[in-house]
């Protein structure tokens, strides 16, 4: 038998796949296409205090090998999350992870308190977020304004705490280690990657153009999340949850091998929508065939690979 | 529980015109799935699944007819009988079927779901007219009981917005159900509304989840006095005519 078990910090997975906030709901929506309790955790979409409607116009852009969205971070808000989704979670056994999201610090610390309150087990911080207090510049830019962050949350929050980094910043390890000294427990990384689809038309001698500006996630952003990780795993000691284009065991093992703990799944749901329960088995697999017995086996090997 | 997503065989693949394929496969798992409801097919190396809606669905055969426009149709179009074919189905919601007096009005590849409806309707009962607009003669998909082409080389000369009053004057339909650009679909809108008949619109908007979670496929709509987002996937593609917020 293979353990595919693993603890970040007191949070305790089953098995290292993870699927990515925005991609996966709030709770079963996926159990049309797959098994739900048997992925590692679910990470919820991005909440807010308050719902939110998102942004106008078009959301979604398809690119070569990934897709650009501008969603706005559309969600029911806190309350409904926790008198809808919670209950759904808790009966179906579903481990999961709430993702979370404000403008100002005081809008985390306060989701923070209600995750804590309501003994939420892991709490996941999306950093890319307009900080209306600093001129809308994004929290997780800026060291400074990351540690102040996470610090303050994590004062208020005694549970798995895990920040999400964005790869829009110029040193990745300054922003990674701001979390690890705010007391962070896990570093997940990378959010998306500011991107724009621009769409011409030709039409009776006029040029028309569609743009869509936001993130840009999928296949395209592997690379960039590969060096992301691999950088910042030489600077910190928290585990690492890898994501950014993951389709394949081939691919997480690539992450292993750049020193991530645990992956996530993000746009790959939205092209084959059980691949995170197929990735798992795949995963289980692998290490029965090449005789792993443990995670950390099977890491340890990967980071000890030889450079050819 | 049956889950969503299945892999079929293709049985058959023609060719109708210049642009429209029909596509014919099935899949043992796939049961049943109601007109107005969609499926989305995995095309091979592209992020996004294509949605497509049902043309018809008869014994376990599923009819898609498809206009061939970037990299996913012209994948799909490439597909050979005997081929897999990996979608995920039923997606949407559904148009209503009982056996009220129904008008269908179809502009260009917006017909395919109509011609589903107009059996289901038949075999309610339902006394229906499908009306179709196309741009020319060559791209008239099937047959109808009323067309009208722009350029006036088949059918009626004009838009088939121009005849929209004519139809309902002669047909008198209880209801009113359209699948067009979204420009004649808020014409068709406001014309049920004005002779306050019930209208039912099928919409159109890119997918990535097709299951109402990821947010990227929103409209604006009125319900309960307010303006809120539904979602083209799961909360449509139907849609009442008066509550789309254009
Ligand atoms: C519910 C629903 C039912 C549909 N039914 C049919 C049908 O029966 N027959 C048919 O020919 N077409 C139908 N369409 C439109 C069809 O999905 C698009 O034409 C197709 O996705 C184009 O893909 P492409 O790669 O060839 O084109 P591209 O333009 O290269 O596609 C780029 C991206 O935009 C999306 N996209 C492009 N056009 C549309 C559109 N009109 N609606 C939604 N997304 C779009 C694609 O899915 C893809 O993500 C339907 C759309 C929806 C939402
Ligand atoms: C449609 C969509 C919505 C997303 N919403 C959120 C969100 O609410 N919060 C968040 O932290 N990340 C969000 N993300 C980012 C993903 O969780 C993930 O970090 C990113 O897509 C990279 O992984 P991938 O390439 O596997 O998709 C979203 C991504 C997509 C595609
Ligand atoms: S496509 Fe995801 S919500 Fe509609």
């Amino acid at each position: 038998m293979v353990d595919l078990s693993l603890k970040l910090n007191e949070f305790e997975l089953d098995n290292p796949i993870i699927t990515a906030s925005g991609t996966y709901g709030y709770s079963n929506e996926f159990e049309v296409f797959c098994d739900v309790q048997k992925i590692g955790a679910v990470v919820t979409k991005g909440i807010t205090k308050e719902p939110r409607l998102g942004n106008d116009g078009q959301r979604i852009f398809e690119t070569s090998s990934g897709m650009i969205n501008r969603i706005g971070l559309e969600n029911v808000g806190i309350q409904t999350f926790l008198k809808e989704k919670l209950p759904i979670l808790q009966e179906q056994g579903i481990n999961f992870i709430l993702n979370i999201a404000g403008s100002a610090i005081d809008d985390y610390v306060e989701l923070a308190k209600i995750a804590d309150k309501n003994k939420i087990k892991a709490i996941e911080l999306n950093v890319s977020c307009p900080n209306v207090h600093s001129g809308c510049i994004e929290f997780g830019v800026n060291k400074d304004s990351l540690y102040k962050l996470v610090s303050k949350v994590r004062d208020s929050y005694s549970g798995c705490l895990i920040v999400k980094l964005s790869p829009n910043v110029t040193s990745p390890e300054e922003v990674a280690l701001a979390a690890e000294n705010a007391d962070a427990d896990a570093i997940s990384a990378i959010n998306t990657v500011r991107g724009m689809g621009v769409k011409l038309d030709f039409v009776n001698g006029q040029f028309k153009k569609t743009t869509v500006a936001g993130g840009l996630s999928g296949k395209a952003i592997k690379p960039v999340a590969l060096s992301f990780v691999d950088r910042i795993h030489k600077v910190v000691d928290i585990p690492i949850i890898a994501m950014g284009g993951i389709y394949t065991l081939v691919d997480i093992l690539e992450f292993f091998s750049v020193g991530a703990r645990a992956v996530q799944i993000g746009t790959a749901n939205f092209t084959h929508p059980d691949i995170a329960q197929k990735l798992i088995i795949e995963l289980e697999e692998f290490m029965q065939k090449h005789k792993f017995s443990t995670l950390d086996e099977l890491q340890n090997k990967l980071k000890e690979a030889e450079y050819v | 529980m049956q889950k969503k997503n299945h892999t079929g065989k293709i049985g058959a693949i023609t060719q109708i015109n210049k642009q429209v394929y029909s596509i014919e496969f099935s899949s043992p798992t796939l049961k049943s799935i109601n007109p107005g409801q969609y499926i989305s097919i995995l095309c091979e190396g592209l992020t996004l699944r294509r949605p497509f809606s049902v043309a018809d669905f008869d014994n376990g055969v599923l009819k898609v007819l498809f206009k061939q426009k970037g990299k996913g149709t012209e994948y799909i179009s490439g597909l050979k009988v005997g081929d897999s074919i990996e979608f995920s189905a039923p997606l949407g919601n559904t148009f209503t079927i009982d056996d009220k007096k129904t008008l269908l009005i179809g502009a260009g590849i917006g017909v395919a779901p109509l011609f589903y409806l107009n059996k289901k309707l038949k075999e309610e009962g339902a006394e229906t007219f499908l009306a179709a607009g196309f741009l020319s003669k060559e791209d008239v998909l099937g047959d109808f009981d009323f067309v009208s082409t722009d350029d006036g080389t088949f059918g009626e000369k004009g838009s088939i917005c121009d005849y929209l009053e004519t139809l309902i004057k002669d047909f008198v339909p209880d209801r009113i159900v359209s699948c067009a650009p979204s420009a004649v679909l808020r014409i068709i809108s406001s014309v049920a509304k004005s002779h306050k008949i019930d209208c039912e619109i099928a919409m159109e908007k890119v997918m990535a989840c097709g299951i109402g979670i990821c947010r990227g496929c929103v409209i604006e709509v009125r319900r309960d006095g307010k303006v809120q987002n539904a979602t083209v996937c799961k909360d449509g593609p139907v849609f009442k005519g008066e509550e789309v917020v254009w």
